[in-house]
């Protein structure tokens, strides 16, 4: 029997061959004691496979994994909140900057009209606000950062 | 609607309401094919844990278009290969020295069906390889038609062929060394 023969046996008893191979198979079955004898003994380690114990977890392996996978998306849902709560305040700043800048040119225009007399430039005072704000963000960020991390959180 | 796919969907959108469902669907059949692969309980144990928080992580990349299993598997086998390559990177289709049928400790079922003639056969595949035991998990237990078969080991059909042949006549040969093909049954 050549190795071609016992591999197409073996494929046929795991139904891995294709309708027009497996029918070859059997046709050539009926007329070859010695392929038929082979066949019947692949059917059997074939049978005996999907007879074998089936393993199941456990439920407490079944918790434990519920429970994990619950975290994980706890974590995720809060770490998704966080980037969207940052890129909301981080385009509400800009947004209030750019207003605070049209709010003191106009405020400190019309100051200086009134006091008929020049005050100091408003960019000045713009850039000391804008850096006065930022500082204050920045180390607000930091103290939250540094509570989180004592609070043993990844996030 | 498929029961998979919704339950994807609402994985997705963070409702673990969803992870239940694939869960009571899956979790037999996926804890069963990490056993045969890994051979181990506790690392099975592990990697099925490691398995459904990967899918939660990744559930965005999954196509809901396509079926859950094969993704579900593919990702197993990640995680399952991962291990087995840093516990033996020389090979993954040299055999296990311990051949104690997989998951037979300390169930006392599973003892008493060990002690039948099925005990010769499983004992015969746990002492296979991994990867040959792999491919036979997925086609006689997980019922995988050659192509879905092949898609999970990221194969083309005629490889996962030849790769399961392999499988059996190893399989065969380890049979016939402990008892005469007449016995098997």
């Amino acid at each position: 029997m050549s190795a071609h023969v016992k591999e197409l046996l073996a494929l046929a008893a795991a139904r891995a061959l294709d309708p027009s191979e497996a029918a070859r198979v059997e046709a050539h079955l009926a007329g070859c004691a010695e392929c038929a004898r082979d066949a019947g003994e692949w059917r059997r380690l074939a049978e005996g496979l999907e007879r074998l114990p089936t393993p199941r977890p456990s439920r407490a392996l079944v918790a434990r994994t519920v429970e994990a996978v619950e975290a994980h998306v706890a974590e995720r849902t809060e770490r998704a909140w966080n980037r969207a709560a940052l890129g909301f305040l981080v385009a509400f700043a800009w947004t209030l900057a750019v207003l605070a800048w049209l709010v003191l040119d106009l405020l400190a225009g019309g100051l200086a009209l009134r006091l008929e007399s020049p005050i100091a430039s408003t960019g000045v005072l713009y850039a000391a606000y804008l850096v006065a704000g930022w500082l204050t963000a920045g180390a607000a960020a930091v103290l939250l950062g540094r509570r989180r991390r004592e609070e043993g959180r990844t996030v | 609607m498929d029961p998979d796919r919704d339950d994807a969907a609402r994985l997705r959108r963070g409702d673990t309401a969803g992870l239940t469902g694939l869960m009571g669907r899956h979790q037999d059949r996926l804890f069963r094919y990490l056993l045969r692969l890994v051979g181990e309980e506790a690392v099975a144990e592990d990697t099925f844990q490691q398995t459904w928080v990967q899918v939660a992580e990744r559930i965005g990349r999954y196509d809901t278009s396509r079926p859950f299993a094969p993704w579900l598997f593919t990702v197993a086998r990640n995680l399952a290969l991962d291990h087995l390559r840093r516990r033996r990177p020389e090979s993954l289709e040299e055999v296990d020295e311990p051949a104690a049928p997989a998951g037979a400790q300390g169930d006392p079922l599973a003892h008493a069906v060990a002690r039948q003639q099925s005990a010769r056969l499983a004992n015969a595949v746990a002492g296979l390889a991994p990867l040959d035991r792999e491919v036979l998990s997925l086609r006689f237990e997980e019922d995988l038609a050659l192509p879905q078969l092949a898609q999970t080991l990221g194969v083309p059909v005629p490889t996962a062929k030849a790769r399961l042949y392999r499988a059996l006549a190893r399989l065969r040969g380890r049979m016939l060394a402990t008892a005469p093909a007449e016995d098997w049954r």
